[in-house]
């Protein structure tokens, strides 16, 4: 356990990188965000839409420096690959709770003041008691998922190069796309949508949360056969 | 023999090229090795395979008689800082030596200190502004003061000016005097790191061609220097690594003791006699490798 704690102070090494960013973006988005719906002439619903999510996609980048600049560093250091992976991981999900809090603090603010006396939302706008922890849940499993697209990307970038990397991101877009194709083709938008409904916010983020494990052990195969 | 890292018929493959041949050899404990060869003779490969960083295509490694891969008990006993050393993003070489200290048992805080001072390095400066020689010197403190039982420099000096490498090779003989370890050099500096290496390994195209004590080696081969008949009549039958002429000179490398009687012939026709310095002997020796591999290829 110790090592896997040595692990993540190598990686807070980069607190910058880990808990300053995202949060100079998330109360930058916040702000602008804010002072944009003051902006905004209505008494209707008024919500900050993708603002919300900026922190997020950095994350894909943090996971990637985590790997790439930081797992040599920590092989010169002479620690297993399973400790880098573990302490990593941790790192990560730290920092991702760090942010779903400070989510989840937003919320409830707007939750009790009517969306700061003007009807605007930061934060995903008409939810109410257990709903808010349930949210801001999601945003840290997002976080972690974003964490781990980059983590995953670099090992495979590291394990098998640049051409395969880019060879799996174009495969996995074409695969995408032809899912949505075939989706609306035979005109199913409807069950898919039905699908998310019945699984409801908590359901769709024990999915990621699903998802999100999967990719923590593929990477972790991935990491124990990268060459240096 | 007691022996802290076994290598056995290391080999190691990338894709057509063959990096590491075969290659066997041991390492003792508290011995200081020059691990020398040419640019791509696998030198980097192998030592990162013994410290489980890369993996064998075939053959096995043992340090501390276990296998080294993601076993933390070996690997924390063992440092290899390469010359192309990546720091995580920010780091500052204050970072990179509080993460050191917590990552090796045996690490002198003292020791580091001293080097810093010593290599006059700025700590609080991000380690993506250090200059080369800089750099070179965060992964000579992190090696020297890890105190680790077998340690690995990759071309540790790069960019060194002859001050810091003077400090680094001083400060590496007085703290392995206190505290006896194995350490391994890869270096291209051969003559400079002569005095300090108790032995040498040559790897040449993936093999070990030599592996010996490197006092042994300064007597393994000699330089008769004279006329050119004269010196061709002395080496004929002889083992001869080196020829070189220069009018009615030449100058001929031959492997091999020399013989009273030889010494005293050499007098007596009036030939010049010279020791071969370690550089020179490696040099001829991986030449002469080269020119076994092209007589095979040409029989062939």
């Amino acid at each position: 356990m110790t090592r896997v704690v040595t692990v993540m102070r190598l990686q807070f090494v980069n607190r910058r990188t880990y808990v300053g960013m995202p949060l100079v973006i998330l109360s930058g988005a916040f702000l602008l965000a804010i002072l944009i719906l003051l902006l905004v002439p209505t008494d209707e619903l008024k919500f900050a839409g993708g603002a919300v999510a900026a922190p997020l996609w950095y994350f894909s980048v943090v996971g990637w420096q985590a790997l790439a600049l930081t797992f040599p560093f920590s092989q010169a250091m002479s620690t297993t690959r399973r400790d880098f992976h573990l302490g990593t991981l941790l790192t990560a999900a730290t920092t991702a709770g760090i942010l779903a809090t400070f989510y989840l603090v937003i919320s409830l603010i707007e939750a009790a003041t009517g969306g700061w006396g003007m009807n605007g939302y930061f934060t995903i706008p008409g939810l109410s008691g257990s709903q808010l922890p349930v949210a801001a849940l999601s945003y840290f499993v997002v976080a972690c998922l974003l964490f781990l697209f980059g983590y995953t990307c670099a090992a495979i970038a590291k394990r098998w190069g640049g051409v395969v990397l880019t060879s799996v991101l174009t495969g996995l877009s074409i695969v995408l796309a032809l899912a949505i194709i075939l989706v609306i083709r035979s005109g199913s938008w409807g069950t898919v949508v039905t699908w998310f409904v019945t699984q409801g916010l908590l359901g769709t983020t024990l999915w990621g949360l699903l998802l999100a494990v999967l990719m923590a052990y593929g990477s972790y195969l991935m990491i124990r056969r990268v060459e240096h | 023999m007691t022996k802290v890292v076994e290598v056995k018929d290391l080999t190691k493959r990338f894709g057509n090229t063959v990096a590491l041949d075969e290659v066997s050899f041991n390492l003792e404990p508290n011995t200081i090795y020059g691990l020398l060869g040419r640019n791509g003779a696998g030198k980097t490969t192998l030592m990162s395979i013994i410290t489980a960083q890369a993996f064998a295509s075939s053959g096995k490694v043992q340090v501390f008689g276990e296998e080294p891969y993601e076993n933390a008990g070996v690997l924390r006993r063992m440092c290899f800082m390469r010359d192309n050393q990546v720091y995580p993003d920010s780091s500052k070489p204050v970072h990179a030596f509080r993460i050191a200290r917590l990552c090796f048992p045996n690490w002198n805080q003292a020791l580091a200190e001293r080097l810093v001072a010593d290599f006059r390095l700025p700590v609080a400066t991000p380690i993506k502004k250090l200059s080369r020689g800089q750099l070179s010197a965060v992964g000579a403190i992190i090696g020297l003061a890890a105190r680790a039982e077998v340690t690995f420099f990759d071309e540790p000096y790069l960019g060194f000016d002859a001050a810091a490498r003077e400090i680094f090779y001083d400060r590496l003989l007085e703290d392995y005097a206190e505290h006896p370890r194995t350490i391994v050099l890869s270096s291209h500096l051969i003559d400079e790191i002569a005095n300090i290496l108790e032995r040498v390994i040559v790897l040449d195209n993936g093999r070990v061609i030599l592996n010996d004590a490197t006092d042994d080696l300064r007597d393994r081969a000699v330089v008769i220097r004279g006329d050119n008949t004269k010196v061709a009549a002395f080496t004929a039958g002889r083992a001869v690594i080196h020829r070189q002429a220069l009018g009615a000179l030449s100058a001929v490398t031959v492997l091999g003791h020399l013989t009273h009687q030889d010494r005293a012939a050499l007098t007596a026709n009036d030939l010049d006699v010279s020791p071969v310095t370690l550089q020179q002997l490696v040099v001829r020796a991986t030449q002469a490798a080269a020119g076994t591999a092209a007589d095979q290829g040409a029989a062939r």
